[in-house]
């Protein structure tokens, strides 16, 4: 990596970033559902999260990731998943935070399922808040067993990208 | 080391949520399906009295819900959401999972009859 960016660069670059993950999140929304259990997808958008993640710190990740979400229910037309998206958002980007600590360059393939499990969980609650009723949390199993598949798929993408854009900027 | 602890968590919370979705099923003997609205009880049906299949609308400002009731089965066969997750979910007959619709606050579990759990099932 070059050092940090700063100024005009870092907001082009952050800007950048937005523009790919929302258009990934509405390329991956036209896709049908794979499942039956509601809330199982890929969630390819998360690349980019983590990726700004590891490549530009926590706070530009979570600029990214609070834009991409707000526009993506603004995009899709349905604001009523701003809510869920949000809380599984801020709960996976706090978890994303820690492991960012605690992970070296060669291990954030790890990051994603743990923070894609915590993503799940955060929507869950937030559904629960909503119902009023802790039934909701009996799909937690299948989502947690969702989240480790997609989340070390979308790992996997994401240590390969920042391989490879390492190499580009150098 | 620090992979293989994260693998090993991994590992577990997956295998734990198999054990659940396996072996953690409760087949209420006598199931009573409790439609709720943000947390407020709207019907209660005992399935296994619900000898002619019906069906019925739900509905409130946020929108409606066409219920389906057969015996030992209830499902939503219409609503007018976006999403559709409800309507597609089709019919439940046991605990495993509640149908949910979000956007009308609407939740459809089913229970042991008298009462919330069942004590003497299974």
């Amino acid at each position: 990596m070059a050092g940090p960016v700063k100024g005009a660069g870092r907001i082009t670059r952050l800007a950048l970033l937005t523009a790919i993950a929302l258009t990934i999140f509405l390329a991956e929304a036209q896709i049908p559902a794979l499942t039956a259990v509601p809330g199982v997808k890929l969630g390819l958008a998360n690349i980019v999260t983590v990726y700004v993640m590891f490549a530009m710190g926590p706070g530009d990740a979570l600029l990214v990731l609070s834009a991409r979400v707000f526009l993506g229910a603004v995009f899709s037309g349905q604001m009523m998943t701003l809510l869920y998206s949000a809380a599984g958002g801020l709960l996976s980007w706090c978890v994303l935070c820690l492991l960012g600590r605690l992970l070296t360059k060669e291990q954030i393939w790890l990051a994603s399922p743990v923070a894609a499990i915590f993503h799940n969980l955060g929507q869950l609650l937030a559904a629960a808040a909503v119902l009023r009723s802790w039934s909701v949390l009996a799909w937690l199993p299948y989502l947690v067993i969702a989240a480790v598949l997609a989340g070390l798929f979308t790992g996997m993408a994401a240590q390969a990208l920042l391989r490879r854009l390492e190499r580009i900027q150098k | 080391m620090k992979t293989r602890v994260i693998l090993f968590l991994l590992l577990a919370a997956v295998a734990v949520s198999a054990a659940f979705l396996l072996f953690g099923n409760q087949n209420p003997r006598t199931p009573v399906a409790r439609i709720t609205r943000d947390g407020v009880l709207l019907e209660e049906i005992d399935l296994d009295k619900v000898d002619v299949p019906r069906s019925f609308v739900l509905e409130d400002e946020s929108g409606s819900n066409t219920v389906a009731v057969e015996k030992g089965r209830i499902r939503v066969s219409k609503a007018d959401c976006p999403d559709q997750i409800c309507a597609n979910q089709g019919w439940i007959s046991d605990g495993a999972v509640p149908i949910i619709c979000l956007p009308h606050k609407l939740m459809i579990e089913i229970v042991g009859g008298g009462g919330e759990l069942d004590g003497g099932a299974g």
